[in-house]
């Protein structure tokens, strides 16, 4: 077993063990034995049943999912845009899927359970099609990022004109929605986030090479056979899909897919096969432990997600400043 | 790639450990809430403020068994387990409480939890009071739902008839141009389709800002000047003590500020859409019609 095996199997073991952990953590007391029960048997009580099951489990399963999609989506913009602070939220997904869901919430809100996730994912396909032909039209696929912030601006200032005009309580949904959540979440939205993020790992280790390449630079990755902007278009989509899918559900989780990545890269490198499972590990930990507190740091109430990785995420954003300025 | 797959496989192993390694931490358990009361009546999880309020009116106080963040009135509601807030309901401790019936303000409580909680089988009623006569309408379907029809009815029928008689004192007096400040930071006012034009339409007061797209716009203090504002209304929350009110007095040039006539009601009293907003109502019009008295004997 190499060196780098060997951590991402405690990197695993970590991930499995957060899982257990994060199972016994919640406002209702459950014992570990009355869980052992709830999976080895049947549950002590069909209210211990309906928790276990019905709010803890889908949660630490969707959660796990949720962040090992943001980080591998990270991991991936940062090797093929070779820019460490690239992060699937820079291309306008969130604020596409801002825009998505404050349009749903102004005009649907009879309807919103269905409609929002929808309006959010569409909203964010959108931004990230905007950002692309923007790209495109400056014939600069390099500029990509550039053209994301500028487009993120423009739809987030869209968002807050149509909720100046809207009712004052459409706001706080959409506000409160944007700063993301596991609550609202159920055992199918598992499926689905599960189904994409199968498909982007097996994309992905298809093109792991070629990926490789690219990070020696776009004219050495030339030079063997592989087309920089083509693969850099096909990455950003599935980032895009894979990003979209999960704002949907969980509302926005920023920072996951900027912090997760650079974490890896000190611990297993940059080559990508390991960056991704180890990135996968990482954040599906890391979003099972943020959602332990958000779950467990008050006492009758409920702390939104994506406020506790945003905060944890911008301290490391600003180390990150510090280190390169170093180097 | 095959350590990969071998990986994969121990995943399930591994996981039995993890869970059997914490069985060995041992946790405490604290004793779990119970019902506040055992009447046989529906126990009620009353999700607004102000549903919390039109319960203890029908006589329903004692079988709320949760409820969200500043339940203040009356003061027993204070001892209401919290189970969230406007922006996240714990759904463990509902599910916990096992309530008959959860009572849920539409547009003031997260609808991604309510429907949650639909799917799980509990059964949700939602209170969307628009107008004063609507809070009669939910006092008698609350008061039917709780099991106290009788008290519901003869509770709605005294609200009714107490609003005709404030309608009734107001409704031919010259109107007084007024304006509502809701929030100064930004200056915030009301217009149709909001809660306190009602209150402004039924004490004869105009407001100038009425006809006003939005029903909450913000505005422009040279709006403000550009009127001829006889009188101001600030209202100031018990729960934002350190909500300050707009300065009026920097501004001496408006014929309000100029006369003093600025009236600071009860916020939470007049914006609540409870019995308690009529006395809060009564209260205002009749402060208005002083202001209406004065300006009438030319002082």
């Amino acid at each position: 077993m190499s060196r780098v095996q060997l951590k991402l199997a405690l990197l695993g073991l970590l991930c499995l063990l957060s899982i257990a952990a994060a199972l016994t953590f919640g406002p209702v007391d459950i014992s570990p034995q009355q869980l052992l029960t709830c999976f080895t048997a049947t549950c002590p009580t069909p209210v211990i049943d309906m928790v276990v099951y019905q709010v803890r489990v889908p949660r630490i399963l969707v959660g796990l999912v949720a962040g090992m999609g943001l980080a591998i989506a990270g991991a991936i913009l940062q090797n093929t845009t070779r820019n460490p602070l690239a992060d699937p939220y820079l291309f306008g997904i969130v604020s596409g899927a801002g825009l998505g869901a404050t349009i749903a919430s102004i005009t649907l809100a009879n309807l919103l359970t269905l409609a929002l996730p929808l309006a959010a994912f569409l909203g964010a396909l959108f931004a990230v099609m905007i950002v692309v032909l923007i790209a495109k039209a400056l014939q600069r696929m390099e500029q990509l990022l550039l053209a994301g912030v500028a487009v993120s601006f423009m739809l987030s200032a869209i968002s807050q004109f149509l909720l100046y005009l809207g009712e004052p309580f459409a706001t706080n949904r959409v506000l409160f929605w944007l700063m993301g959540s596991l609550a609202r979440v159920e055992l199918a939205n598992f499926y689905v986030i599960a189904a994409v993020l199968v498909f982007a790992l097996v994309v992905i280790l298809g093109f792991h090479r070629h990926i490789d390449a690219l990070l020696l630079g776009d004219e050495s990755a030339a030079s063997l056979g592989v087309d920089a902007d083509k693969l850099r278009l096909m990455m950003l989509a599935l980032c895009a899909a894979l990003t979209a899918t999960i704002v949907a559900y969980c509302g926005g989780i920023g920072f996951v897919g900027l912090m997760i990545p650079h974490i890896v890269r000190q611990l297993l490198g940059v080559t990508t096969i390991p960056l991704i499972l180890g990135s996968m590990l990482v954040g599906g930990s890391f979003i099972l432990w943020v959602d332990v507190i958000a779950r467990t740091a008050l006492e009758n109430a409920e702390i939104p997600i994506g406020i506790i990785t945003s905060a944890t995420g911008s301290i490391f954003f600003l180390l990150i400043m510090y280190r390169t300025r170093k180097n | 790639m095959k350590w990969y797959g071998i990986l994969i496989r121990k995943a399930s192993l591994v996981i039995t450990l993890a869970a059997a390694l914490l069985t060995a931490v041992s946790a405490t358990a604290r004793p779990q809430e119970g019902p506040r009361e055992n009447t046989g009546l529906p126990r009620i999880i009353a999700l607004a403020p102000h549903i919390v309020e039109m319960l203890y009116d029908v006589g329903a106080g004692g079988q709320i068994i949760g409820t969200t963040d500043f339940a203040d009135y009356p003061e027993q509601a204070k001892d209401i387990p919290s189970i969230g807030n406007y922006v996240r309901l714990q759904l463990e401790k509902v599910i916990t409480l096992q309530p008959d019936l959860i009572i849920a303000w539409k547009s003031g409580n997260p609808s991604d939890d309510l429907a949650r909680l639909r799917q799980l089988g509990f059964e949700i009623v939602y209170s969307e009071p628009k107008t004063f006569s609507d809070i009669a309408k939910e006092l008698r379907r609350f008061a039917d739902l709780s099991g106290h029809s009788e008290q519901g009815q003869q509770v709605a029928d005294d609200f009714l008839k107490q609003l005709e008689k404030i309608k009734e004192s107001y409704r031919d007096k010259q109107s007084v141009t007024a304006f509502y400040e809701l929030w100064s930071r930004p200056l915030t006012t009301v217009a149709k389709g909001s809660w306190p034009q009602q209150h402004l339409n039924i004490c004869g007061a105009k407001n100038p800002f009425e006809q006003v797209s939005s029903p909450y716009p913000q505005v422009n203090i040279e709006q403000v000047l550009k009127t001829q504002i006889q009188l101001i209304i600030q209202p100031l929350s018990q729960n934002q003590k350190d909500r300050e009110g707009f300065n009026w007095r920097d501004w001496p040039t408006i014929q309000a500020v100029k006369e003093n006539n600025i009236l600071t009601p009860d916020a939470d009293a007049l914006h609540r859409m409870t019995r308690r907003s009529l006395q809060a109502l009564d209260k205002l019009c009749s402060d208005i019609d002083k202001v209406r008295r004065s300006y009438l004997s030319g002082i």
